[in-house]
């Protein structure tokens, strides 16, 4: 019996942190603290130069990228991602809105100079960052 | 008068063959679903990148793997930690070929079934693969779908017994792109 008095409430604790962890939320891109500083062009060319080198860099990092707009694009629900110009007319850095956060804007202009902090997943034809809060 | 319309068919002759005859994208999206009584894994990438060569059926796809976004945190953490070790292999790339390239007229509106044949790599893992495909041309504008089947193991990706039950054996990839014309 005492045996059971032990057992039972610590099958809860556990079964509570299981349930914790299985509905762990995503990180909050709003208030994540950013970790890594570049522009757009500087990025670009850190994955230019060495692929390998930078993702060890920037992967998995809260990166904050600034750049102008060069173009906009929305996805089949409405989401929004911003490219910003690099030095390179041919690749970009892609960034992807947060689509767990509601956005303060989404009227972005060409040209327009901005600041994204999202997280950098790496580099196909550009730099591509998801999950971008704007930074003022 | 004649030589107006010799150069009229010759003017059209050009723009004819200037038409643009790469098609790409870097904003495609590929999604994947493991369903299982036990759990339902959906995750979305929104940021695809891949060539369309018209004249040759020359078709490449690259992905990279932080970037497919789950419901649920833990399910991320898991699939780039663990299952696709993400650090180690960022990317998902597709190099193929439309194996009946010529069935397709790109100029003109219409839905057209093909096949698509190539090399899958990811997780450091090459596989041939052939997936059925849906090209659709409408108003000049391309865009391509495709549902396959890919096989966990296949890729050297071991399921731990405890979750065997959660990971579906085969997962369905779904593909959507809508191209645009490339100039260079």
């Amino acid at each position: 019996m005492k045996f059971l008095k032990i057992l039972i409430p610590l099958a809860l604790v556990g079964l509570g942190i299981a349930y914790y962890l299985y509905n762990k939320p995503h990180q909050n891109m709003e208030s994540a603290e950013v970790q890594l500083q570049a522009s757009a062009s500087e990025l670009l060319a850190a994955f230019e130069t060495d692929e390998a080198a930078a993702n060890t860099t920037y992967l998995d990092k809260v990166v904050q990228v600034s750049g102008k707009v060069r173009s906009l694009s929305r996805d089949e629900s409405g989401h929004l991602s911003v490219t910003l110009e690099t030095e390179n007319e041919m690749s970009g850095v892609i960034c992807q809105l947060d689509e767990l956060s509601e956005p303060a804007r989404t009227d972005f202009q060409a040209g327009e100079q901005v600041s994204f902090k999202g997280n950098c997943t790496g580099y196909l034809m550009d730099v591509v960052v998801v999950r971008c809060v704007e930074i003022k | 008068m004649k030589k107006v319309l010799l150069f009229t068919v010759l003017a059209l002759g050009l723009t004819t063959s200037s038409y643009a005859q790469k098609f790409f994208t870097r904003t495609g999206h590929i999604s994947f679903l493991s369903d299982t009584p036990m759990e339902r894994i959906e995750a979305h990438n929104k940021t695809v990148t891949s060539v369309l060569d018209a004249a040759t059926g020359r078709l490449e796809f690259a992905a990279l793997i932080k970037a497919f976004q789950f419901e649920k945190a833990l399910m991320q953490e898991h699939f780039n930690e663990n299952y696709m070790e993400s650090t180690t292999y960022p990317k998902a790339t597709f190099k193929g070929q439309i194996v009946n390239p010529t069935s397709v007229n790109y100029t003109r509106d219409g839905q057209y079934q093909v096949q698509v044949s190539g090399q899958l790599t990811m997780h450091g893992v090459t596989k041939e693969v052939t997936a059925p495909a849906l090209i659709k041309v409408q108003a000049g504008k391309i865009s391509a779908t495709s549902t396959f089947k890919v096989a966990v193991a296949d890729y050297n990706i071991a399921v731990p017994a405890l979750v065997r039950d959660n990971i579906a054996k085969t997962v369905d990839i779904k593909i959507a792109v809508d191209y645009q014309p490339y100039t260079n």
